[in-house]
């Protein structure tokens, strides 16, 4: 119902916005900075749950043991500076003038014991599969953790990137589940209430070593409906909203309380073909596949041009991007020329996909195989549905899937290896060669055999169109017009690092 | 009299019994949780890890047997997404809902039976039309327009109301509105429907006959006659209203058991659904049997029996 809804209302509160002359005045550096959220927190135990709306939050009330800067480097947070013992051995250099919020000085042995707690089967993390290469963290000096990996693990400092530290003794005397429910952690703001579906408040850790943030309290709203968070932010009652699309953020342009910010992460959108099903077991019917696809005229057509065309699984700022690509280029003619020759003209192809994504998308996808000869039946499940399918044995999954895929690693072993590699789930062809390739860069510090070895599997991509990479996808939010912020490709939203224009 | 219950109350055990089953067992044909709580790159070894932590790699009937065995100690779980009990989190949502439908209720009952008499007495006049273009209105605008029309007015342009959210009295103003439209309508037309056939009958004439103004005769003697009707569909449109309630919360904003149903089904929190359903179950249940209680005390004619 929502669905058929969204297109008018839209242009109702587009038109609304055009002829108003009583549009409010911008709520301005007032004490109070308000941010929506699509939902409330799952979680505010940082080593629970991992999804936009917890992390959003919990990110500014726990530091991190490594962090990335604007521009997605990894760079010092809790570790000053670390080092390579061996292969499988690490040693961080732990901050001494850390306090966490209850006044506690953080040590490296709350390091170690959140590494620890978040490895442990028993604990149950969902992020468990993020950080269980790690075997062990020791606290082996004042201010120095040891951490072993089970192995040489080349994307170890881009999964610490998001473990967060959590206090030892708060954890240990209150329990998990108080924990959770309020959280004391070392970050730039303190944890003050969470009223259940409505709100998480929180308020300025003045004694914070870094950079301290501007906004002396910050309260995080559940606000489900998008249109609603536009009319919060055109109402001056909010000063930051998650998850806008264009349509929306065609509203905020011409709002004189309210503008948009965008950037493009390390999301990339995709369609995976399984050649264990006629007609992809054709090489040529995978590439009219890849030549059908016009990505240009989605990303400029239906995306506002704000997303960016993609050649590979990765994005510039992702270890194992690959310079030089060479997709097969945009060429309906040949893409027809292609499937007739397999005979494959008329044939019935499955197009699996789910709510979450845009389907605006999946459909202009889905017309332009027609176009090619193809019958494309588009079949829309809920979410788990869609998830249980696309990780079934290859020959149960879909012809077609859409998908979007980010590790939250940058680091191209979190995209290419589970998709390609033949002992994943998701995996859907297997290829000897590629599994080797994949092994090897997974299993090395070595950059530079890594990097020849993802060039090697980005270039199979494109030739062999087990994929077709279609879009860097990108996150826009609207936000009060004297806001200055820069968002960042990992989705985090970092308070101390916003602040009022003058 | 007690018989009447027994038989009731029997037949409520089962109808809660069969709604419990139907719907732990319907969540499960589709699979579980697991798929949507880990990161995307997750191995097949940390699904199963996470699967069997979990308990979802229990046969069906062990986990069914296991849930019952804890109602019956008034245990509904824990949310498997937010990692605190079902009954926590039902408890922090449910004034939220009351307060809505209570708000809602105030709005359809306050407008629509006052409606429905005028337009019944009135009937034939412009006036009537009038009110009865409204009420078609009420009837006809889905709540998710008349809701985000609502904000934009309201809250974007005037500024009088808060346009989301649940921090102050003023926040209830618009959802109690757009939720209640809808019921208003209904009340008004059942109320003019039974005014309507009320008007025909002898006593009416009667009061007529010895001066009785219209306004007495409506509301001494003709009111109390048409109200069975009204209560019928009052249980219902409550059961009515907390369903609506799902879309006038989540636009809105509001941080009722509608909004946290639908993330709970979304989310495949398990759970919570089977937490939140034996609730809504429960409730229309007692309603049900508060309005055959009501009709006696209405028209003692009609008596609670065994059969009823």
């Amino acid at each position: 119902m929502k669905t058929v809804s969204r297109p008018f209302r839209s242009l109702l509160a587009g038109l609304v916005l055009a002829c108003s002359p009583l549009a409010l005045q911008p709520a301005q550096a007032k004490d109070q900075f308000v941010v929506d959220l699509t939902n409330e927190p799952s979680s505010l135990d940082p080593q629970k749950q991992w999804n936009p709306d917890s992390y959003y939050v919990y990110r500014n009330i726990f530091d991190n043991l490594l962090t990335r800067d604007d521009a997605g480097k990894i760079v010092p947070q809790i570790a000053t500076e670390w080092s390579y013992r061996s292969d499988t051995e690490v040693v961080f250099n732990i901050r001494d003038d850390v306090k966490f919020h209850d006044g506690t000085p953080l040590t490296a042995k709350d390091v170690a014991f959140s590494v620890n707690r978040i490895i442990n089967p028993a604990f149950a993390s969902p992020q468990l599969g993020q950080f269980n290469k790690i075997v062990s963290a020791e606290a082996t000096g004042d201010h120095e953790v040891t951490i072993k990996t089970d192995g040489a693990y080349p994307v170890l400092l881009a999964q610490l990137v998001k473990l967060s530290i959590v206090p030892q003794h708060v954890v240990e005397a209150k329990g998990d589940d108080a924990f959770n429910a309020a959280p004391i952690g070392s970050g730039p703001y303190k944890f003050v209430s969470w009223q259940k579906g409505v709100a998480v408040a929180l308020e300025r850790n003045d004694d914070y070593w870094g950079d301290k943030g501007v906004f002396p309290t910050v309260e995080f709203r559940a606000v489900p409906d998008a249109a609603t968070r536009v009319a919060n932010l055109q109402a001056g009652t909010t000063d930051l909203a998650v998850g806008l699309d264009t349509d929306l953020a065609a509203q905020l342009e011409s709002s004189a309380s309210a503008k948009t910010l965008s950037v493009l992460t390390e999301r990339i959108g995709y369609v995976k073909l399984n050649p264990n099903l006629p007609p992809f077991d054709d090489k040529r019917v995978r590439q009219a596949v890849a030549e059908a696809i016009d990505k240009q005229t989605i990303v400029d057509g239906l995306l506002g041009g704000v997303d960016k065309p993609a050649t590979q699984m990765a994005m510039p700022a992702h270890f194992g991007y690959v310079e030089g690509i060479k997709n097969y280029d945009y060429n309906l003619e040949d893409a027809k020329k292609l499937i007739a020759e397999a005979g494959a003209t008329g044939k019935q192809v499955g197009f699996a996909t789910a709510p979450a994504f845009d389907q605006r998308i999946v459909q202009a996808v889905a017309q332009m195989l027609t176009d090619a000869g193809l019958k494309v039946d588009i079949e829309m499940t809920d979410m788990a549905t869609y998830l249980k399918r696309a990780q079934s044995a290859p020959a149960s999954q879909a012809a077609i899937s859409f998908g979007r895929w980010s590790c939250a690693c940058q680091d191209v072993d979190g995209v290419l290896f589970p998709l390609l590699h033949s002992s994943s789930s998701w995996a859907s062809g297997s290829s000897p060669e590629i599994d080797k390739l994949l092994d090897e860069a997974r299993n090395t510090l070595d950059e530079k055999g890594r990097l020849e070895a993802y060039r090697k599997v980005s270039t199979h991509v494109a030739e062999e169109v087990p994929l077709v990479p279609l879009y860097q996808a990108a996150i826009i939010y609207g936000a009060a017009k004297s806001l200055e912020w820069q968002p960042t490709a990992n989705e985090s939203l970092f308070l101390n690092r916003m602040k009022w224009q003058d | 009299m007690s018989a009447f219950f027994l038989k009731r109350a029997l037949q409520a055990f089962v109808a809660v019994l069969g709604v419990i089953t139907l719907i732990f067992f319907l969540q499960r044909l589709a699979g579980d949780p697991v798929l949507l709580l880990v990161p995307q790159n997750a191995t097949q070894a940390d699904i199963e890890a996470m699967r069997t932590s979990l308990g979802f790699d229990r046969p069906l009937a062990v986990q069914y047997f296991d849930y019952l065995s804890g109602l019956i100690m008034f245990d509904f779980g824990r949310s498997y997404v937010q990692n605190v009990p079902v009954w926590t989190l039902i408890l922090s949502r449910l004034p939220y809902t009351l307060m809505l439908a209570g708000g809602a209720l105030l709005v359809a009952f306050g407008i629509g039976i006052p409606l429905g008499v005028a337009m019944a007495v009135r009937r034939g006049k412009p006036e009537a039309k009038a009110m009865m273009g409204f009420v078609l209105a009420g009837q006809s605008m889905p709540t998710f327009w008349s809701a985000i029309l609502m904000i934009i007015v309201f809250a974007v342009w005037l500024g009088w109301l808060p346009p989301s959210g649940a921090r102050s009295w003023s926040s209830l103003i618009m959802p109690s509105i757009a939720l209640g439209l809808l019921s208003m309508a209904t009340f008004a037309r059942v109320a003019r429907t039974a005014v309507l056939d009320e008007l025909e009958k002898d006593y009416v004439r009667t009061g007529h006959a010895k001066g009785l103004p219209m306004h007495r005769i409506v509301a001494r003697h003709l009111l109390r006659n048409a109200a069975i009707p009204v209560v019928t569909v009052a249980a219902l449109e409550i059961a009515n209203l907390l369903a609506g309630a799902v879309i006038v919360e989540t636009v809105f904003a509001w941080p009722g058991l509608g909004q946290l149903t639908v993330q709970a089904i979304n989310a495949r929190d398990f759970m919570l659904v089977q937490g939140v359903v034996l609730l809504g179950a429960v409730t229309a249940i007692v309603l049900n049997l508060v309005a055959d209680l009501l009709y006696s005390i209405i028209d003692p004619r009609i008596r609670l029996e065994g059969n009823a």
